[in-house]
């Protein structure tokens, strides 16, 4: 087995260890004082089974090396102490050996799902603290990039500026600038809340025409004047799904048509009912993707390798779509002919049964 | 607007202070600023500002206690600026009596769409006029009717209702369960439905493209706008 051992000094690591084999000594000593105390009063046949207390709180405590040393203080004090004959370490009873046997199997089985649940403790505890790390700067970078976006928009209104093509055009591209970078930090937020927290939706009814006008609308500075050919079929159901969720989603396909496809290409999206499923698809006359790239790409920080010097992102916006889809029950899926061929990008919703509408709504 | 209004932003963000001073400048409003909530609810009741620009995250007060304070005594426009919180937040500020929101980061051309329809609003509220208008749709609450581009459009009694608890509040967010309320009654609130049902119908009749709605526009999670397209 391989024991991973928190980072730190070597000189920690063994302080620690000795302070964990002392610990594991004192147990035992308290524990066989205990029996030793009590067994004049209290026939205690299968001694070995208390002293798997020391096993498990040392392997619970502080590790595998003085779960060991607990484990071989566990034989060695019912054979010295309690098995005749008494005050030495020979063992003569089958039923006592076979006792010893079963404690040594016992113990170590133990000991290591103790080992595991102490090392998994370790990891979340990391965990939450890389949270905390990240949640922390992002709000410290935000703040900032709020201010820089705002006074973009107040320079662009400015008479000097809206005046001037170049310093307008400037203006823009520190706007955009500055709103890719705020989605990226809001995408690193996203994460860290989903793998943190997971997701709660907050379902409702929605008309599914809605959740797409909405992801436009939010990434209108980004699209600026590239076409959208926008198909919706007519009497769509509703969805019920969490719109916000939804909305982000397919607001991040629209984004990554619109990185990986070249300025002007018109995108489509589109919304039709398919049996019981909703699909909205985002199609776009770009890259496309290479062979076996349709799956890898929802992966949590994918790049394809072609577009890692060219084009900025971080690799967690597919795998953050997808995070939001499944929590509403759906499934999301890319198809591409290949390099060069574009790119569908499918969100399927399930069709609940549509609640009763309101009669009185046509009197 | 006849004489400057005035502004009072809170907030405790200086970069976010600055260019909304620079932005409500360009606009000719007379800006006060305050950084907490005590020195703002102060301000509130002294200055008597025309529009107040409230930050939900303030050290010392909680955005929910300041809109209810202000609500218990004056009705002036209050937009509350917030992070991309909850939708839950938003819709709570809203029926505590702030008129509308703005998400950071947020562009100045937003905001102040927002402000003007507030202030607006509240200035029909005093002087009574009966003319709405949005884009293309004219709607004239005295005699209940309803024209797109100067062609009468008839409306169910419950699309007109609605249309109108819209109109009243042209231009800012009306949530949806203040929608509910106002259409179907305080008992219909869990049926969201209704209202996304009874939105599609009217938006046939009074929208250009009924799928890329420009005049009805939906808040995703919070409720819906009459959108002043002169404003967007």
């Amino acid at each position: 087995m391989t024991i991973t051992l928190p980072h730190g000094l070597p000189h920690a690591r063994l302080r620690e260890l000795l302070v964990g084999v002392l610990f594991a000594l004192l147990i035992v000593t308290a524990v066989t004082i205990t029996l030793l105390a009590l067994s004049p009063h209290l026939p205690i046949e299968h001694v070995t089974i208390v002293y798997l207390i020391p096993v498990i709180v040392a392997a619970l405590r502080w590790g595998a090396i003085p779960a060991m040393f607990a484990g071989i203080l566990g034989i060695a004090a019912p054979a010295y102490f309690f098995y005749a004959p008494i005050y030495d370490f020979r063992v003569h009873s089958p039923a006592q050996i076979a006792d010893i046997v079963m404690f040594t199997i016992v113990a170590t089985i133990t000991g290591r799902m103790a080992v595991a649940v102490r090392h998994a403790k370790m990891r979340a505890q990391a965990e939450t603290l890389r949270d905390a790390l990240i949640g922390s700067v992002s709000h410290e970078l935000r703040t900032p990039l709020a201010g820089i976006i705002g006074s973009t928009s107040v320079l662009a209104q400015s008479p000097a500026v809206a005046q001037d093509k170049g310093l307008s055009s400037l203006v823009l591209g520190v706007r955009r600038e500055a709103e890719r970078l705020n989605g990226d930090i809001q995408n690193l937020l996203d994460a860290t809340r989903i793998s943190s927290d997971g997701i709660m939706p907050n379902w409702e009814w929605v008309d599914p025409e809605d959740v797409i006008n909405g992801a436009l609308a939010r990434k209108r500075t980004l699209i600026g004047e590239r076409p959208v050919n926008l198909s919706v079929a007519d009497d769509l159901p509703l969805i019920y799904v969490d719109a916000s969720l939804i909305e982000s989603a397919l607001g991040q396909l629209i984004e990554n048509a619109a990185k990986y496809s070249p300025p002007s290409v018109p995108i489509a999206i589109s919304a039709a009912q398919h049996g019981e499923t909703v699909h909205i698809k985002v199609v776009d006359k770009g890259d496309g993707l290479s062979f076996g790239e349709a799956e890898r790409i929802f992966e949590r920080f994918y790049r394809a390798p072609r577009h890692a010097g060219s084009v900025a992102g971080s690799g967690l916006g597919l795998w953050i779509a997808r995070a939001l889809v499944e929590a509403c029950g759906g499934r999301i899926e890319a198809f591409s002919l290949g390099p060069g061929e574009g790119t569908t990008m499918r969100i399927d919703l399930p069709l609940k049964i549509q609640p009763a509408s309101d009669e009185e709504a046509d009197e | 607007m006849s004489e400057a209004p005035t502004v009072l932003i809170i907030d405790d963000e200086p970069q976010i202070r600055r260019f909304l001073r620079a932005g409500f400048d360009l606009e000719r409003f007379t800006v006060l600023e305050e950084e907490t909530g005590e020195a703002g609810l102060r301000a509130a009741t002294l200055r008597q500002p025309d529009l107040i620009v409230l930050d939900l995250n303030l050290p010392d007060m909680d955005g929910a206690t300041i809109v209810q304070t202000i609500r218990a005594w004056s009705a002036v426009p209050i937009i509350v600026l917030s992070v991309r919180a909850s939708d839950e937040d938003k819709v709570r500020l809203l029926e505590d009596g702030a008129d509308d929101y703005v998400v950071k980061p947020f562009s100045i051309v937003e905001l102040l769409a927002r402000a003007r329809a507030a202030i607006r609003r509240q200035a029909r509220g005093t002087k009574g006029d009966p003319i709405v208008k949005a884009g293309p749709l004219t709607i004239d609450l005295s005699s209940r009717a309803v024209f797109v581009n100067e062609t009468r459009v008839v409306l169910s009694p419950k699309e007109y209702r609605l249309l109108q608890v819209l109109a009243q509040h042209t231009g800012n967010v009306v949530t949806h369960n203040m929608l509910l309320k106002e259409v179907w009654g305080a008992r219909h609130l869990e049926n969201g439905h209704y209202l996304r049902i009874l939105v599609r119908k009217l938006r046939r009749k009074i929208e250009q493209d009924p799928k890329r709605p420009r005049i009805l526009v939906s808040e995703l999670g919070v409720g819906y706008r009459l959108a002043n397209e002169a404003d967007e």
